[in-house]
């Protein structure tokens, strides 16, 4: 049970949340999907910063990359809610805006 | 090649001050005013002609101190043409200054003075005055480049720098698109006879060696132009000279409006008045005579293209004058006066007489100018456009006084009037084709003598004709004022022209009547007064311009001026019974109609050459065009545009806008990134230092490596990250032999695998196959244990058996140009571990360049080196 | 690891992943968010086997607290359209991304699980309030003060663009 499981287990977070963004077509379940990545990253950081316990700098990371989600997941859900209020849809397969 | 002449940089300032006018006024003339525009334009040239006086004089100064005097200036080497067997021909910008070239100095500079003085007054209100007068001093400065020019290249410079002025200057008006077009008539007749000055310098150059003029006349003197021409044309063989002689007149067929490129000189009247007298009468168009005295000695060796030159002119003499009959405006009838004086020059130097063909360059300088300049006068009297129709003119006389009388001096002078100067130079000319046709040389020489005496007799009469006809309907009976109609009618009250125009006009007439007194004839006709010593002109031309001796026989000389007085004489008085006092035109009565339509439809020279040589070239042109649209527009720049936007379409298609499949696309990279660097990568290397092997392998992030140097599957070193490590080998590690074959010369090493078995040495594989000894059997090699044998199988002088010879291992031995060495051969095997825990075995076999003396191998780590050593 | 911290840890793992799943597969919003709330929650007592103390607890604030109500409020406003009909669509280009995922995930994990550090003793302030908090105010306060402009501007963004557009 060492820091490698951790390690495993932080993978196979970010595994899902990355195949749950490519896969769905719900815009909320793709912004969460990209929360649940983050958290795969902060717990990759303070499995290090346990291992190497000189200094903080694992877990001062993880502390602003918590600050950063939240304020990404704040503009995030804005444009969603303005997305929303234009297109009166959440599904991602209609926004080809950027198609050729 | 530098002359021996004395060094004048006159030469050099007298072209630098109309070039630097010509700058000056084109940069900037727009921003000055227009006194300091004229200031400059007119102040060069009249400073280039003082200083062409000064240098005259010092040249008149030495004219007795060597045979040929000349002032010369050397400015620069320009470049240096390689000819096809070595000869390097150096090009110098050199002028040169002889007796040819004083006088040709004088004249330009002189009367290309007046012109710009005259330009004042008659160019001043126009509002392209600057550019005018900065085209006219860069005219003069070409036309002084080609004058002083002592050598082809440098001449040639001043041809095509005259030959753009004269497009410059006759398309001056381009807003009007006929005088633009007249313009590039002029231009492009031009270009065609600088492409046969072009192939006469190139055969000049070959043959003589030199471009300079002074190396080309010695070398025609010197007869070195005398072999055949190495190509036949027309059947017979003609001389060097011939042929380079005809390629140079197609020039000056072009610069001075000789048939068949004359078609220009008509048309430039589109220009304004001044130009027309400097260029198209007083220097330009002289520079083809000028060409041809300045090679006199080479022409003078070509029988064949001298009777050409001759016959030429006076078909052009001919064939002008029968258009100027008819004509009924002022400058056309003078335009193709020109033509016709240009003729009788010619056929002056056709008949070798180039000292007469050149004075009568000289006056025709004079009256010709004097002619245009007063028709300018006339016309700027009377308000005309462009040109001026002499039935809508007539009594002038009493209101332009002055230009009346300076044009009646100069008609006179071309009409050949006693004691004027066109009588002094046109007799002369009448007098070299007599002595030619009574020379009796033999049938050319004779019948081109004959041929020309009378049709430059003919021409004469014609001239005289048809100059007193412009005058005396121009100037005598009564201004016909009432008879104005169409859209420019004249000026009813037309008075004489400003001081600035006539001052000119007044010293060229009077230049006209005078300056024949230089040239007087060697024999006076009729009387037979030896006047040898008193014709200044001869004396001084025989510096530099050759000649066939002048005849003193008088039934000759009597015959020449006989047929030039009655000439004028006939012309004179049926102009006088026609035209005098009256005010139409007669001939349209005692001439057929057909033929006087022929004759002022100029012959229909243009529509031929439109038919025949424009109107083709036309049609290429057009079919090039298609050609090029269908054809290369579209197979080569619209079908490859075509494919790349169609292969962009299909690429395209990658963007759905979906960010996921983005999304999609990126983990496809990533895992192939992963992919590549899933296992880690390794490439073992051998470095030899004496007795020590170092194995490297490329390092790599995060990697691990362990070495087995001898292959024996046991680990000689731990997991370490340092990716190199150095053994010592020993006997037990040899898994082999191998032999190396290397040539001494290039290098090439060959690796051959040996066995037990004999087996033949492939030497032809490093020594190439030129270099073996032919009938060599070739080398045997085994192996024996960890040695190599060599023998030869039948050695040659029947010596005992096969020798065998042991290299052992380790050792190097030479066999002719190859040496082979006996390697031992070993394998190390390097196991790399990445990040993600991959491992990889890497294995190679290296060829030791030594034999290993240590039984067994030993692992050298940093610390181990140091005990060891 | 000792018995109680790993017991944690497998719960907590267990839970984690589970809530990750019903995230990603779940047909109504509401359910995804609370799967991530799950998710979230067993991960804040991960942070506890390791030594996060402080973390574990803004984990629950921030995340918890703030991120996953901010979902849910969403949710509610969007109301019915939320909810996006079943996957249909791309299924070439969704299963390679499923299968390549899974790929990477089985490479990687294989790959750093055997990462060998010894489970060191920590310090006694090691992630505790007055640790993390010396070591964020001391080494990254610039970056403290830095994150909470970032904040601010996320604040306003967010406002500009979600404001309604009918005044």
């Amino acid at each position: 049970m060492g820091i490698g499981t951790y390690l495993a287990l932080a993978s196979v977070l970010f595994g899902i949340g990355a195949a749950g963004f490519l896969a769905r077509r719900n815009m909320l379940i793709q912004l969460m999907s990209i929360e649940l990545m983050l958290n795969s990253v902060n717990v990759v950081l303070l499995a290090f910063n346990r291992a190497y316990p000189g200094n903080h700098d694992g877990q001062v990371f993880a502390f602003f990359v918590i600050a950063v989600a939240a304020a990404e997941a704040a503009v995030g859900l804005a444009i969603l809610i303005a997305y929303y209020r234009i297109k009166k849809t959440l599904d991602t397969d209609d926004a080809t805006l950027l198609k050729y | 090649m530098h002359l021996e002449a004395p060094q004048q940089i006159l030469l050099l300032l007298i072209i630098l001050f109309p070039l630097g006018g010509a700058i000056i006024n084109g940069l900037l003339g727009r921003y000055m005013a227009k006194g300091l525009v004229t200031l400059v334009g007119v102040g060069s040239v009249a400073v280039s002609f003082a200083l062409a006086v000064a240098s005259f004089v010092e040249l008149y100064g030495l004219r007795h101190d060597a045979e040929s005097a000349t002032l010369a200036y050397h400015f620069y080497e320009w470049f240096s043409l390689k000819l096809p067997g070595g000869t390097v021909v150096p090009i110098n910008v050199q002028f040169v200054m002889d007796s040819l070239s004083g006088v040709m100095t004088l004249v330009v500079t002189g009367v290309g003075g007046l012109i710009h003085l005259y330009s004042i007054g008659y160019m001043g209100e126009d509002e392209g005055y600057p550019r005018f007068m900065s085209f006219l001093n860069l005219f003069m400065a070409s036309m002084l480049i080609l004058v002083l020019g002592s050598s082809m290249p440098v001449m040639f410079v001043g041809w095509e720098g005259v030959g753009l002025c004269s497009y410059l200057l006759i398309g001056f008006w381009y807003e009007n698109r006929d005088y633009a077009a007249a313009g590039r008539k002029a231009f492009v007749a031009n270009r065609i006879g600088d492409f046969g000055v072009l192939i006469g310098m190139f055969i000049l150059v070959g043959v003589a060696g030199s471009f300079e003029f002074a190396d080309i006349n010695a070398a025609a003197a010197g007869g070195q132009f005398r072999p055949d021409f190495p190509i036949l044309m027309f059947g017979v063989a003609p001389s060097l000279a011939t042929v380079a002689c005809i390629f140079l007149f197609l020039g000056c067929t072009g610069k001075s409006a000789q048939i068949p490129l004359y078609v220009w000189l008509p048309d430039a009247m589109a220009g304004p008045t001044p130009v027309s007298a400097l260029i198209h009468a007083a220097t330009m168009v002289t520079a083809g005579v000028y060409l041809c005295c300045r090679l006199s000695p080479l022409f003078i060796t070509s029988d064949v293209a001298m009777s050409i030159i001759a016959v030429t002119g006076t078909l052009t003499a001919l064939l002008a004058a029968s258009i100027a009959v008819v004509q009924r405006e002022m400058k056309k009838i003078l335009a193709y006066s020109t033509v016709s004086q240009l003729g009788f020059m010619f056929a002056a130097v056709g008949v070798g007489f180039f000292a007469a063909g050149f004075f009568h360059v000289f006056t025709h300088a004079f009256f010709k100018a004097c002619l245009f300049l007063g028709a300018g006068s006339v016309m700027h009297a009377v308000h005309a456009h462009g040109d001026a129709d002499i039935f809508k003119l007539g009594g002038l006389k009493k209101q332009l006084p002055i230009t009346r009388w300076t044009f009646l001096a100069s008609c006179l002078a071309i009409a050949g009037f006693p004691l004027t100067s066109g009588f002094f130079s046109k007799d002369e000319i009448l007098l070299g084709a007599a002595a030619q046709a009574y020379r009796g040389d033999d049938m050319l020489m004779t019948s081109v003598g004959w041929f020309t005496l009378i049709g430059l007799t003919l021409a004469a009469v014609m001239t005289a004709f048809y100059m007193f006809r412009l005058y005396f309907l121009t100037f005598t009976g009564e201004y016909r004022s009432a008879d104005q109609s169409g859209d420019h009618p004249y000026d009813a009250h037309p008075h004489e022209s400003p001081p600035s125009m006539t001052v000119p006009l007044v010293i060229l007439g009077l230049g006209a009547l005078g300056v024949g007194f230089l040239g007087l004839p060697h024999v006076v006709p009729i009387i037979g007064t030896h006047l040898t010593d008193y014709s200044w002109w001869g004396h001084w031309m025989e510096a530099s311009v050759a000649g066939r001796p002048v005849p003193e026989e008088m039934h000759v000389v009597n015959l020449a001026s006989g047929l030039a007085l009655a000439a004028m004489a006939i012309g004179i008085s049926a102009a006088w019974l026609l035209y005098r006092n009256k005010s139409t035109d007669a001939l349209t009565d005692k001439m057929p109609a057909r033929l006087y339509q022929l004759a002022f439809d100029k012959w229909r020279v243009d529509e031929l050459y439109a038919a025949t040589i424009v109107n083709p070239i036309k049609q290429v042109a057009t079919a090039a065009g298609h050609a090029d649209m269908t054809f290369v527009d579209a197979l080569m720049t619209k079908w490859p545009s075509f494919k790349v936007r169609e292969t962009g379409r299909i690429l395209a298609r990658l963007q759905t806008g979906v960010v996921q499949m983005y999304g999609v696309v990126m983990v496809v990279g990533l895992v192939a990134v992963l992919a590549w660097f899933w296992t880690p990568h390794s490439r073992i290397e051998a470095a030899f230092e004496g007795t020590q092997v170092e194995l490297t392998t490329p390092q790599g992030l995060g990697y691990e490596y362990r070495w087995d140097a001898n292959s024996d599957g046991e680990f000689d070193t731990q997991w370490e990250r340092a990716p190199g490590t150095t053994f010592e080998y020993g006997r037990a590690d040899i898994r082999g032999v191998a032999a190396f074959l290397t040539s001494v010369d290039s290098g090439i090493e060959q690796r051959i695998d040996v066995t037990e078995e004999w087996m033949r040495l492939p030497i032809e594989s490093v020594v190439p196959a030129e270099l073996r000894q032919p009938g060599d059997p070739g080398l045997q090699v085994r192996l024996d244990g960890h040695d190599l044998l060599f023998r030869q199988p039948h050695a040659q002088k029947g010596s005992s058996g096969d020798r065998e010879i042991r290299l052992p291992l380790g050792k190097d031995g030479l066999l002719g140009p190859a040496r082979v060495s006996a390697r031992p051969l070993v394998e190390a095997t390097v196991e790399v571990r990445n990040a993600f825990g991959n491992t990889r075995r890497d294995r190679k076999e290296i060829a030791l360049p030594f034999a290993p003396e240590a039984p067994s191998h030993a692992l050298l780590t940093p610390r181990a080196r140091e005990v060891v050593r | 690891m000792t018995g109680p911290g790993a017991t944690l840890f497998v719960v907590t793992s267990i839970f984690a992943m589970a809530g990750a799943l019903m995230t990603i597969s779940s047909r109504r919003p509401l359910r995804a968010a609370i799967g991530l709330l799950v998710h979230i929650i067993s991960l804040a007592g991960m942070f506890l086997t390791l030594n996060a103390h402080l973390l574990a607890a803004l984990q629950l604030l921030v995340y918890a607290g703030a991120i996953v109500v901010l979902f849910v409020f969403v949710i509610m406003l969007i109301g019915p359209a939320a909810e996006v009909g079943p996957i249909q669509g791309r299924v070439a280009s969704r299963t390679l991304g499923i299968a390549l995922t899974i790929t990477v995930v089985l490479a990687v994990s294989t790959s750093v699980a055997y990462f060998d550090a010894p489970w060191v003793a920590v310090p006694d302030d090691f992630g505790t309030v007055e640790g993390l908090g010396m070591a964020i105010y001391r080494q990254a306060l610039v970056p403290f003060e830095v994150i909470s402009i970032t904040l601010l501007v996320a604040i306003i963004g967010a406002i500009t663009i979600a404001r309604s557009r009918t005044e």
